[in-house]
């Protein structure tokens, strides 16, 4: 199966002049909504249920991918798409065809392609008349068959089924792609090259991906947007065996809404020189043993923690409704049903805020302007004093909330979009200097009559390793009585003794380390760090994912924890290949 | 990147026999480098415009002995160790050795593990009944052909993609049609432990016409055409393409509002194409010599060695060396196979006697050899599969007379019409032990001939029918050939192939009504106008 190209949802470029004036020259919007117009009058004889909602949203893309491994082009990929979504309510916001089990197959999975790239707007109006005609049919089929399921059916608690909300317009010019394929397969090669002079790194690549987009969107309620989507990334990914057959992993990556906000090469190409040094020194890094205690985290790992542990779990889901004797768990959020409890130490606040474009001379990567529900955003204030306030909405309503608040940036299921956080900022009021914070942690440990402490810098998130390992790791974690959901895996991970020395280990995963596990920190330092990268809303997103993907930034402070827990990883390693590897011939150094 | 492969196969093959505990006795890698560009184009604008440029790499590993492999079929179970990773572009040995030398301990690792399961399952099974090896010997071939150029412009084919498919725009009652355009050229570059080294490759083009409409009954209906040529600068005219444009528009209209078929067993004409097709379907994939090998298949053809199963009038021959045939470029030709055996022409089926099989490199009773038809996608294990298909007859008849002698044969059998397959597009073929032993195939262009000699389009035909049934009621053979070129889907991917037949008149043919679909047709009429708008300035080009 081929790689795709990343469908964005909910970004725009900082240098976008916004305009309230709607375009009349935009072939596509004028497509959506002259075929919105016929839409509204679409009638089933015979059928009590009819249309009250139609949604159009449309992603164009132009996007230009260059793979290197070892300063050899592996794969380029440009790739040129505009990829529609047609959605379709009949029956009423309280009751229509969505949020059932099989919504989408009836629906959304009907709209098809052949959406045109030229801007004609006879085919680009044919191509609507055509999705629209057959997710309609598809949508009245869909409520029949939920009413049939739901005589059979009690249902635990009635929802409405469509929240609603204010009709916006918003237009940004868009951005013209600039497709510098030379340049950039240079760049992609001049940076794989990099791991020639670590010739113990036995897998490598880098992976330079430009990627143009236009969001455009209309609604029968009267909402209109147009806005650029882009992203700009530059992944690195090296891997090798360890003596013992362990495979050990370090991976770099930079995003950016806009290519002139991606750092120069020679800062790049510092990034690949640091994970070879550090996958070398993983190479020769004891193995970790079983730990609890007081566990430090800092630098890129605080900014990483709360992304995998707090972020995915700020929206809430909805079970939809089934067909009788069927079973289909919906993954729920951690902090499902923890409004008003205490989520953090009462000395800390969390608040995501989609419009802040920056921070610390960074450009901030979550900032949107209106989301795919077309509502716009404002910053939102989740936790206030260590207590969880509010939840990510869409217009989706869930137990306990209807109404939304702006987070529909990713497609969902069942007729609905996933809430997903922009900007996350974590702040604390009370902080010691950062390094106090390690000699903190080296005064606990005496307490506790403890031999070293541990710290962390970096953890695996995005997940560089692949399904199949991270699907191992899940089963071998859940064999020791884990959880098995997915687990960001520690990468840099050091032993810190009474004296201050460090020691960098390999070969252990954290055990129970969940939501609930961050009201037990006990510090935090001062000054913060960022960590910018594409997410999926899941806990623990791939890194080379491919489908939709929306940009987050998280800004943590270092963080302090009385007790966490460290299991030796256990799983059953490969031998080492009979054949030993080829001798680099090209090697710089 | 002979060289860079051969070094790191020397490499890898000595360590390995040195050091690998089962020792492997035969390893090949096999590169497939494709550069390719597509257009499609749909009522004047572009759908999608693309170009690509990949390699991949598939490795073969033999650990045990030809007797017994890796790759021994046990209980149908198709052994997979490739997974056909992507190789660097540039020639850069650094990063080619490095990706061969991970897949090699790849591959290895499954198949010892393989064999190892299986010598214990031999060990504990009653012997099976089939007792050939699982490999055979083929000479190291060295070659170093730089395969023909490939003569297509995108930019070029955007254009008369755009401007051909906006003849269907007049249409209102096709609800989808598209023109595409596609040009590559395949290096393909092999070297195997036994001293094999071969380069060598082709060039492909091809362009695709297709229309959809929906009767009012809700029945969907189809036209399509396409044309091959090894060179995009062979493909046909832009005079000859809009002509087949114009006529899949004005087909598949009458197609909306023809006849529904009703079942029907009687006789009936297929057109060389749609021959072809059904000999490839039919008989060609009976014929795949794996399929021997395989337990579970329902080896239709396995005793049949020096036996009748056509009409002593026709032969069948697979010919991959074949580059043309009835004036027009064939699409399943190659110089050597997937494992590196030499192309050679193959007479399967002699004066109806059954002659062969087609043979990889995998051996089945009283075949120890291959004939060169081992074939894959990349990404995949080689089997035997067709080639050129060839139908050749021995005595023959004028299109006029095949007309007269199906009407002669409608008042014989006491039926008021027949049928004409004009075009076949594909079908699928249930060889398997468990299901029935049958056959589909789906004609789009089908007419109703009456003994009047009227005819009549019809909708919703579907062709049924066992195999060996119907080739005993082959009676009569047209004396034009005619050529379908096409692209096979089995257990080892998607190949090129081609199929030449003459028209045949079958004396039974059984038709079944096509399933239908309920929707109906859309509730609004198609969006007025058909004016184009200028080229916006944020995206690509329009005219």
């Amino acid at each position: 199966m081929r790689r795709r190209s990343l469908i964005l949802a909910g970004l725009a470029a900082a240098a976008a002049v916004v305009s309230a004036q709607k375009p009349e020259d935009d072939a596509i919007l004028l497509a959506m909504r002259e075929e919105m117009a016929r839409a509204k009058t679409l009638r089933l004889q015979g059928v009590n249920d009819q249309l009250y909602y139609i949604e159009y949203g449309l992603d164009s893309l132009h996007s230009f991918d260059a793979t290197a491994s070892l300063g050899a082009l592996i794969r380029v990929d440009e790739n040129r798409a505009r990829v529609p979504r047609v959605q379709v309510r009949v029956g009423s916001p309280e009751f229509d065809n969505s949020n059932y089990v099989y919504t989408d197959l009836f629906g959304a999975a009907r709209a098809g392609g052949g959406v045109p790239l030229d801007d004609d707007l006879t085919v680009l109006r044919r191509y609507f008349w055509l999705a629209t005609d057959r997710v309609f049919k598809g949508s009245v089929e869909a409520i029949a068959r939920k009413r049939a399921a739901l005589r059979n059916l009690t249902q635990q608690e009635k929802l409405n089924d469509f929240a609603a909300a204010k009709p916006t317009q918003l237009y940004q010019s868009t951005v013209k792609p600039e497709i510098k394929a030379e340049e950039w397969k240079k760049l992609a090669r001049d940076l794989s090259s990099v791991m020639t002079a670590f010739p113990r790194v036995t897998g490598s690549s880098v992976d330079f991906e430009a990627g143009y987009g236009t969001s455009y969107f209309v609604n029968s309620e009267g909402s209109e947007y147009r806005y650029p989507d882009n992203l700009f990334y530059v992944r690195a990914r090296a891997s090798a065996q360890a003596d013992n057959g362990m495979a050990v992993r370090d991976a770099a990556m930079v995003v950016a809404r806009s290519l002139d906000k991606l750092p120069p090469e020679s800062e790049l190409r510092k990034a690949v020189e640091q994970m070879g040094r550090n996958v070398t020194a993983l190479l020769d890094a004891p193995v970790g043993d079983d730990y609890s205690g007081p566990m430090l985290f800092e630098g890129i790992a605080a900014p990483q923690l709360f992304a995998h542990l707090l972020a995915s779990n700020m929206g809430l889901t909805r079970q939809p409704v089934n067909e009788p004797g069927r079973n289909f768990p919906v993954p729920q959020s951690e902090l499902e049903g923890r409004k008003g409890s205490r989520v953090l130490p009462e000395w800390m606040d969390v608040t995501d805020d989609p419009v802040r474009e920056e921070w610390n001379g960074q450009q901030l990567q979550g900032t949107f302007p209106v989301d795919m529900d077309g509502v716009v955003p404002q910053p939102l204030k989740v936790v206030n004093a260590g207590t969880l306030e509010n939840f990510l909405l869409t217009r989706l309503p869930v137990r306990g909330f209807e109404g939304s608040n702006g987070r529909a940036r990713l497609p969902g299921n069942f007729g609905a979009k996933a809430a997903v956080f922009s900007n996350l900022f974590v702040t604390a009021k009370q902080t010691v200097p950062a390094a106090d914070l390690k000699k903190k942690l080296i005064e606990m440990i005496g307490q506790r009559g403890k031999p070293f402490g541990i710290l962390v810098r970096k953890l695996d998130f995005p997940a560089s390793g692949s399904i199949d390992e991270l699907q191992r790791q899940g089963m071998a974690a859940g064999q020791r009585g884990g959880s098995s959901r997915p687990a960001a895996l520690p990468v840099l991970i050091y032993h810190v003794y009474p004296d201050g020395r460090e020691e960098l280990i390999r070969g252990v995963r954290f055990r129970g380390l969940n939501a609930r596990s961050l009201r037990d920190i006990i510090s935090a330092g001062a000054g913060e760090q960022a960590l910018h990268y594409a997410g999926n809303g899941s806990p623990l997103p791939m890194m080379g994912q491919g489908g939709h993907v929306a940009l987050h930034s998280v800004v943590a402070p270092a963080v302090l924890f009385e007790d966490l827990e460290l299991e030796k990883r256990q799983e059953d390693w490969p031998k080492l290949p009979v054949v030993p590897p080829p001798a680099l011939t090209s090697s710089v150094k | 990147m002979l060289d860079i492969l051969s070094e790191e196969l020397d490499r890898n093959y000595k360590a390995l026999q040195g050091k690998g505990d089962p020792a492997p006795y035969y390893l090949a890698y096999a590169v497939s480098e494709v550069d390719a560009a597509a257009v499609t184009a749909s009522q004047g604008a572009l759908l999608s415009s693309s170009a690509r440029r990949s390699r991949t790499i598939d490795v073969t590993i033999r650990v045990g002995n030809p007797k017994v492999d890796n790759y021994h079929s046990v209980r149908g179970e198709m052994a997979q160790f490739t997974a056909g990773v992507p190789l660097a572009l540039d020639d850069s040995p650094d990063a080619i050795k490095r990706t061969l030398w991970r897949e090699t301990d790849r591959c290895y690792r499954l198949a010892a593990e393989r064999l190892i399961t299986i010598k214990t399952s031999k060990e504990v099974k009653v012997a099976e009944k089939e007792q050939s090896d699982d490999f055979s010997d083929a000479p190291p071939l060295t070659a170093r052909e730089t395969p023909g150029a490939q003569d297509f412009e995108r930019k070029d084919w955007e254009k008369r993609a755009r401007k051909l498919s906006e003849a269907l725009a007049g249409r209102p009652s096709i609800l989808s049609s598209s023109v595409s355009a596609m040009g590559g050229r395949e290096v393909k570059y092999f070297v195997a432990s036994n001293g094999a080294r071969l380069m060598h490759g082709r060039p492909t083009s091809r362009v695709m016409l297709s229309a959809q409409a929906k009767s009012d009954d809700g029945m969907d209906v189809a036209t399509f055409d396409s044309f091959d040529a090894n060179n995009a600068k062979n493909l046909p005219k832009e005079g000859k393409l809009k002509d087949a444009v114009e006529k899949l528009g004005k087909d598949v209209e009458a197609l909306r509002v023809a006849q529904v078929v009703e079942p029907y067993v009687g006789p009936a004409i297929l057109s060389g194409r749609a021959a072809g097709v059904f000999f490839h379907e039919i008989f060609g994939h009976r014929i795949e010599g794996h399929r021997l090998k395989d337990e579970s298949d329902g080896q239709t053809f396995a005793k049949s060695i020096g036996a009748r199963v056509l009409p002593d009038f026709l032969s069948v021959i697979f010919d991959p060396t074949l580059k043309q045939s009835a004036g027009e470029d064939l699409n399943g030709w190659y110089q050597y196979d997937d494992e590196g055996v030499a192309a050679r022409r193959v007479p399967v089926v002699e004066g109806g006697v059954l002659k062969t099989f087609l043979m990889s490199r995998t051996p089945i009773p009283n075949i120890p050899v291959s004939n060169g038809h081992g074939r894959r996608q990349p990404g995949n294990e080689v089997v035997a599969r067709q080639s050129n298909l060839l139908v050749e007859a021995s005595k023959t008849v004028s299109e006029k007379e095949l007309r007269e002698m199906l009407i002669a044969e409608l008042k014989k059998q006491n039926k008021q019409y027949g049928y004409y397959f004009q075009e076949i597009t594909g079908g699928f073929t249930n060889t398997s032990r468990r299901g029935i032993q049958a056959f589909k195939v789906i004609p789009l262009v089908v007419y109703r001939i009456h003994v009047d000699g009227r005819e009549e389009l019809v909708r919703g035909a579907d062709i049924v029918g066992t195999p060996l049934a119907s080739f005993a009621k082959i009676i009569a053979a047209g004396d034009k050939l005619e050529v379908f070129n096409g692209y096979c889907g089995a257990e080892s991917g998607s190949v090129p192939v081609s199929a030449i037949s003459p028209a045949l008149l079958v004396s039974e043919l059984e038709i079944q009504k096509k399933e239908s679909s309920r929707e109906r047709p859309p509730l609004l009429p198609a969006p007025a106008g058909s004016s184009t708008l200028s080229a916006s300035p944020n995206d690509g080009g329009v005219n």
